[in-house]
């Protein structure tokens, strides 16, 4: 399951996002998606899953192009985790995992069901939480669900936009070794992240995006240069590396007083 | 090329991982209280009425009906009319259009996200009683005593499809904009009812008044048997796409991402509703809040699971407004109170309750 | 959990049981009895008739002269069974008068039963129905106007005569279900065809006969009163006064008026007077605009009573509708008022309507 996109342009209510950009995503890689902001990544993610349709250029999964997928099937190829976790009622915990599973509702994989929502709880540690109601749920909980959801999905794709925006440590690191692993098994996941450092220990590749086009495309050591992102994202950045790991510095803004505030009270 | 089944992961008490045992002995227990409760109160409410039958007759009117010789029949001598011409198609007309308004309720909920709709938000309510008037004042009598209901139906699904070809956008129909073409849809058929009441003499506007205010008065068997169609099939698409429904939930994208045909899927749940709805206001009446609180009741009881959901509504319905309808028909000697404003009564406070108690849980308005 | 469902159910019935309450108290099953200033009225040849009529001042209140039943026989000669065909082309064999059920809006239809001397048969009586021979009557209807199936059938009629004026329809379906034979007769009330109306009756009933006689003595007294009315009503057009009938009811604003075909046109005109809305082409019963009814300039005003009392009488009428203060009738406080259950119901007290109609008019010193 090969995802293409050839010279690919959207627009979002008349605004030209994408400029040009063309990449392929293959089974067995863990890609990046990262950028400033208003680069334009979620609608990149966007045109992946299928929401959006290109203004020009294609967007093909195995082939074929997204817009002439039916719904039902392409869900049983790519699966989407969404940047904010909305739910209209109070379902319990297992029961918004158990919704992946639709795309496999009346065909003999839906006998595995239970077992696959079981692992996949499992997988991002809300085994514990599956009789709590969803939203009673903290961010990073609700998060996690949510991934816990694309994974019950088991499709080959899997695009997540900013998986690990709530998370603390433990957290973002377990769901980063899923998308790891989930990678190593053949799946093709993209995954849109805000933190470089992050993006660069667990990625295979790293997509820059900047105003809409691709700046870069590449493994981390090639992409992660501090000149390169500092004209990205506007800011100096130092890159360094710390026992083989990538760590990305932004260089700190100092305020230099340049004199002493003349009503600063005499200390006895 | 289907996606390969991850490993089995080893917890780390080394046993394969398995769900906590799902608890679903409350769903039964309430199927289980709701059904004893109608059949209780079916049996309690053949045995009162402005006729006074004791329940000894009521039981003998029963048997002897079915063929066996058991039991006395009633004495009085329209006693067994009584009961069989006014009283038992009243109260199956009450459990019928009781369920058919909770489960429309539970409909409209979920394809809409929000545990605020009520399937008068599509226009079914106004559409059918605008038609209504409209045969009550010209005085159209196409199919005898049936064309008032008939119109009533037809007037309230084009009403429905009417609100949803407007809000159609691009393929897509978003909530908030179906809802505003509801409140514009219903504004005109508000001004035709009002149009039509303006034109009729005061036996008419009488009748308009009686038909808005919801009744069961003069139920028929004739309508028992044409409304309990409508209600099976619409329970029966109802429960067919319970899990679908569920999956609204997430929210029309991740809905679509899961696999839903979001619009078809709306599509039908909105001709179910209006089926539904249509089915029950035109013998009826206009008899609101049951759509409302029956399923907010239920869903605080069992969750908001569809597959037990809609079911449940349509058993606590047909429970509630065969009560309202007791009450409506025995509280005051020789009256007859519309039993919308029974219903109004209690779900207008009680809504209002339930607004502050659910907020947080229900997840707040999508 | 289910104690909080409990406690939900709990709280349901009390509101429940309280919202009965509530409507209960709220529902007045009666209806507009005699008030009692209702004292017989005098007949129009002994009344103290004005000089003027159009510049009198003052209100009154028209009361019958009798509302006694005067059967046209006691011995009434039945021939049963009947076969007739109802004003609604649906026919319908009578074998049984026993229990016999009319019920109308008026109360014309029981009335008519009873002067046909067939009153000892009549088993319940619907809220119009107010005269001493039928007050003891169980009453068939709730809320006023409609018709209350269980109420019906717990009488066992053998016969109902209606018209379409209550409901609901289908009730009147659920008593042909039942077996019991139900007459619908023209609901139309006004002088034209109060003779036809008893005779449908009558034939019903299987009195043709008595029914006969019966039309005849409404018609002749009902001429013999318009004759009376005749001789001290304005004959000229311009100098007869301008009347209109007003529906009034209660705080909102609203009245209506009464025009063509409503019956009140032919009142209006047995009595001698001009009716305004012939000038507008008014049909049916419809809500005024307040300039229309200053523009119509009406010197009297004909009015249900309890619509009179629900806007607090004449001095509320003019506080509340200040266009009717702008008219002759307002000005000159020309409000004539009678019983909600007579004033339209035209049937066998039609004469003892116009009298009493006329005498306030004409002579309310009298009525006084």
């Amino acid at each position: 399951m090969t995802l293409r996109l050839t010279k690919v342009s959207a627009s979002l209510g008349g605004h030209p996002i994408l400029h040009d950009v063309s990449l392929e995503i293959v089974p067995g890689e863990l890609v990046a998606l990262v950028g400033p902001n208003g680069a334009g990544k979620t609608t990149l993610l966007s045109v992946m899953s299928g929401d959006v349709e290109p203004s020009s250029g294609t967007a093909e999964l195995d082939g074929v192009e997204l817009r002439r997928w039916k719904v039902s099937a392409l869900a049983r190829q790519r699966a989407v985790l969404p940047q904010e976790q909305r739910l209209a009622f109070g379902f319990r915990v297992v029961d918004v995992v158990r919704m992946g599973r639709a795309p496999w509702a009346r065909l003999p994989e839906e006998d595995l069901d239970d077992t696959i929502v079981a692992e996949s709880m499992h997988r991002t540690d809300v085994l514990g939480l599956a009789e709590r109601t969803f939203p009673t749920l903290s961010g990073g909980e609700k998060a996690r669900t949510s991934f816990a959801r694309v994974l019950a999905q088991q499709t080959s794709v899997a695009l997540l936009d900013e998986p690990t925006a709530a998370l603390d440590i433990r957290h973002q690191e377990q769901v980063l070794a899923e998308a790891r692993r989930l990678a190593a098994d053949g799946h093709a996941v993209v995954a849109v992240l805000h933190d470089l450092t992050v993006a660069a220990a667990h990625a295979d590749r790293i997509c820059v995006l900047a105003d809409g086009r691709l700046r870069a495309d590449g493994p981390p050591r090639e992409v992660m240069q501090p000149d390169v992102l500092g004209e990205v994202y506007g800011h100096p950045v130092d890159v360094i590396d710390h026992q083989g790991r990538l760590v990305v510095l932004p260089h700190l803004i100092n305020h230099t007083p340049t004199e002493e505030p003349s009503c600063a009270p005499a200390l006895s | 090329m289907t996606a390969t089944l991850p490993s089995r992961p080893t917890a780390t008490t080394g046993a394969p991982v398995t769900l906590p045992r799902h608890r679903s002995a409350r769903a039964t227990a309430l199927f289980i209280v709701l059904g004893i409760a109608l059949a209780l109160l079916t049996v309690y409410a053949a045995g009162r009425g402005q006729l006074a039958i004791p329940a000894g007759e009521v039981w003998g009117s029963i048997m002897h009906r079915i063929g066996l010789d058991w039991g006395t029949m009633p004495t009085h001598p329209q006693g067994d009319n009584t009961l069989w011409q006014v009283r038992f198609p009243r109260i199956a007309l009450a459990i019928i259009v009781g369920a058919a308004l909770s489960s429309a309720g539970a409909l409209m909920q979920g394809i809409f996200g929000n545990p605020l709709a009520e399937p008068s938000v599509v226009g079914v309510s106004t559409g059918a009683a605008f038609a209504a008037a409209f045969v009550i004042v010209f005085q159209i009598n196409l199919v005898g005593s049936w064309t008032t209901a008939l119109f009533a139906f037809v007037g309230g699904l084009i009403t429905t499809l009417l609100v949803y070809a407007l809000s159609r956008a691009d393929g897509r129909t978003e909530v908030v904009t179906l809802v505003l073409t509801g409140i514009a849809v219903n504004a005109v058929c508000s001004a035709g009812l009002a149009l039509m009441i303006f034109l009729g003499d005061t036996q008419e506007r009488e009748q308009i008044v009686f038909w808005q205010l919801g009744s069961l008065n003069g139920s028929r068997w004739e309508y028992v048997g044409v409304v309990t169609p409508f209600v099976v099939v619409g329970l029966l698409g109802a429960m067919l796409m319970a899990r679908k429904l569920d999956v609204l939930a997430l929210g029309d994208r991740a809905a679509r991402h899961v696999g839903i045909d979001v619009e078809r899927l709306r599509l039908v749940a909105i001709v179910l509703v209006a089926l539904l709805t249509a089915a029950a206001v035109s013998f009826a009446g206009i008899i609101a809040f049951v759509g409302l609180v029956v399923p907010h009741l239920i869903r605080m009881l069992v969750g908001p699971g569809h597959r037990v959901l809609v079911p449940a509504s349509a058993l606590a319905g047909a429970v509630l407004l065969l009560g309202a309808d007791l009450i409506a028909r025995t509280a005051v000697t020789g009256a007859d109170l519309p039993i919308g404003m029974l219903t109004s009564l209690v779900g207008g406070p009680f809504f209002f309750w339930l607004l502050r108690r659910t907020r947080k849980t229900a997840g707040g308005w999508a | 959990m289910h104690r909080p469902a409990l406690r939900i159910v709990q709280r349901l019935a009390i509101v429940a049981l309280f919202a009965s309450v509530v409507a209960a108290c709220g529902i007045t099953p009666g209806g507009s009895g005699p008030s009692g200033n209702d004292a017989a009225a005098v007949d129009l040849a002994s009344a103290e008739v004005l000089t003027d009529a159009k510049t009198y001042v003052g209100e009154a209140h028209a009361s019958l002269a009798s509302t006694a039943i005067k059967p046209i026989t006691n011995d009434p000669q039945q021939t049963l069974p009947v076969t007739v065909t109802d004003a609604q082309g649906t026919t319908v064999t009578i074998t049984d008068t026993s229990r016999i059920l009319a019920l109308d809006i008026y109360g014309t239809l029981s009335q008519t039963v009873f002067e046909l001397g067939l009153g000892d048969q009549v088993v319940g009586r619907d809220i119009s129905t107010q005269f001493d021979e039928a007050a003891e009557l169980p009453l068939v209807t709730s809320n006023g106007h409609d018709l209350n199936a269980e109420s019906i059938l717990a009488l066992d009629p053998t016969v109902i005569l209606t018209d379409t004026s209550l409901g609901p329809w289908d009730v009147i379906l659920q008593m042909r279900d039942s077996g019991i034979p139900v007459v619908v007769t023209d609901s139309k009330r006004s002088l034209d065809n109060v003779g036809s109306l008893t005779e449908e009756i009558a034939a019903a009933l299987g009195v043709p006969a008595e029914g006969k006689l019966l039309s005849e003595r409404i018609e002749k007294e009902a001429a013999a009163t318009q004759a009376e009315i005749a001789k001290v009503a304005p004959q000229a057009v311009q100098d007869k006064l301008r009347m209109v009938f007003l529906y009034v009811r209660g705080q909102a604003g609203v009245y209506y008026m009464f025009g063509e075909g409503s019956g009140a046109d032919g009142l209006i005109e047995a009595v001698g007077g001009y009716d305004v809305t012939k000038e507008i082409d008014w049909n049916g019963m419809k809500p005024v605009n307040d300039e229309a009814i200053i523009a119509a300039q009406p010197d009297l005003i004909i009015m249900m009573t309890k619509g009179l009392e629900s806007v607090g009488g004449v001095d509320g009428l003019l506080d509340r509708l200040p266009a009717i203060a702008n008219t002759p009738a307002g000005e000159n406080r020309r409000i004539v008022d009678m019983q909600d259950s007579q004033v339209l119901s035209f049937g066998p007290r039609t004469a003892e309507v116009l009298n009493s109609l006329a005498v306030a008019i004409y002579a309310p010193e009298s009525a006084r």
